[in-house]
């Protein structure tokens, strides 16, 4: 095609020159550690204190990955006359990684926030029993899982939030109106 | 598997030679060595996972680095099979018969959630449970898929393997960790099944209003 010959090889070549003068795009795994977003899907974190053991995750997981031991423990009335509350207590939490499909259900569908994605993702393990992770670990991952990305300048403010803020103000408005009531029969005695 | 006829094993070699039996302790560092940074890797790449090991052998993540080639002509040539993906009872015999005709030593490294254990799939009729039923796995990376770097940090975990084993052990008997009939050493269904975890009977028992009130008042 080429009239000229050795054309083709100087194109080469010059890809070849071209290509010596960028910077590689490798990553340096092991040395330097990926930057991952929050919510990665690295790894499934538990944060205990806000599980209820109500079992939705292990009852919505596809695979049927999540082990969840419990018993209730009853609880005396907290004010005297009161009925005595019972409330679940979790004995076992435990996700088995080789069989979970990182589809993140159970994070869906927790009520009470006590899954979280982490992007951990070095864990392989050399014997699969392994990897069948116990509270213990994943409360250890908890402590990986990022901040979620800030809202935008125009959001709503979160639920939570809200309603901490709403209850803070209104019991500052009453002990302020106490403070009042208390100063004016003093200032009029 | 009672229905598929018994596949006819290839004769294997099952001993040491009597130089890598009567090396002393330093040549077999520096063979382990050897072993460990040249593991020439022959891909099994059976669904969606082989989409990422392929991109941890391509230029961004290019296990290279590590020692570890791709694309060995064959399993003849590989030190080291990556099954990625979802082991059917229709590839199984073919993954057994090419993890046969490799060379020792050899390694497996089992790569996501389908081939640790069947995955989403553990419960279908047509999908092998893990294929570690039926050869041998060093090391398992879990994901769904994993992310390339997971499965660096797999071929890592292997190389720290590779340092630390000697011939010797794993050849020792005739199945050995190399499995003999071609699955390793089965767990009895006793360890891998666990009771209820037995609360703990102190609080409800024995001080019943003293401390309860206390988690109580946390209220969980």
């Amino acid at each position: 095609m080429s009239p000229v010959p050795g054309h083709g090889l100087a194109k080469g070549l010059a890809v070849t020159l071209r290509t010596m003068t960028r910077r590689s795009v490798t990553h340096q795994y092991p040395d330097a550690a990926p930057h991952l977003p929050p919510r990665s899907r690295g790894v499934i974190a538990l944060f205990e204190e806000n599980c209820t053991v109500c079992m939705l995750c292990a009852r919505e997981c596809p695979d049927w990955c999540i082990y969840i031991d419990s018993h209730k423990e009853t609880v005396p009335p907290a004010a005297p006359g009161g009925r005595e509350r019972s409330r679940n207590v979790l004995d076992r939490f435990a996700i088995d990684f080789a069989l979970c499909m990182y589809c993140g259900i159970c994070i869906e569908v927790c009520p009470f926030d006590a899954l979280f994605w982490s992007p951990e993702f070095e864990y392989a393990e050399t014997d699969i029993r392994e990897l069948t992770h116990e509270r213990d670990k994943l409360r250890e991952w908890m402590w990986t899982v990022p901040t979620p990305p800030a809202l935008d300048p125009g959001a709503e403010e979160p639920k939570e939030i809200a309603a901490a803020r709403k209850t803070a103000e209104k019991l500052a408005a009453a002990q302020e109106t106490a403070a009042q009531q208390t100063e004016t029969p003093e200032g009029g005695a | 598997m009672d229905v598929t006829p018994q596949p006819q094993l290839l004769p294997e070699p099952r001993r040491l030679g009597t130089l890598a039996r009567l090396a002393p302790e330093p040549m077999k560092v520096v063979l382990n060595w050897g072993r460990r940074y040249s593991l020439w890797v022959f891909n099994f790449g059976l669904a969606c996972c082989a989409i990422e090991f392929i991109a941890a052998s391509m230029a961004r993540h290019d296990f290279i680095r590590l020692g570890v080639i791709p694309f060995a002509p064959g399993p003849r040539q590989a030190d080291l099979m990556i099954v990625s993906g979802t082991v059917t009872d229709k590839m199984a015999p073919a993954v057994k018969r090419l993890y046969e005709q490799m060379p020792e030593p050899k390694y497996v490294i089992s790569f996501g959630a389908c081939s640790n254990c069947g995955g989403p799939y553990w419960d279908s009729y047509s999908v092998t449970k893990g294929v570690d039923q039926i050869i041998p796995v060093d090391v398992y990376v879990p994901g769904c898929p994993p992310r390339p770097e997971a499965l660096l940090q797999g071929i890592l975990k292997l190389q720290e393997k590779i340092a630390r084993e000697s011939l010797g052990e794993r050849y020792a008997d005739g199945s050995g960790a190399a499995g003999g009939n071609g699955a390793g050493p089965h767990p009895s269904p006793a360890a891998l099944t666990s009771a209820l975890v037995t609360p703990p009977p102190a609080p409800a028992a024995d001080a019943g209003p003293a401390d309860a009130s206390a988690p109580g008042e946390g209220g969980r």
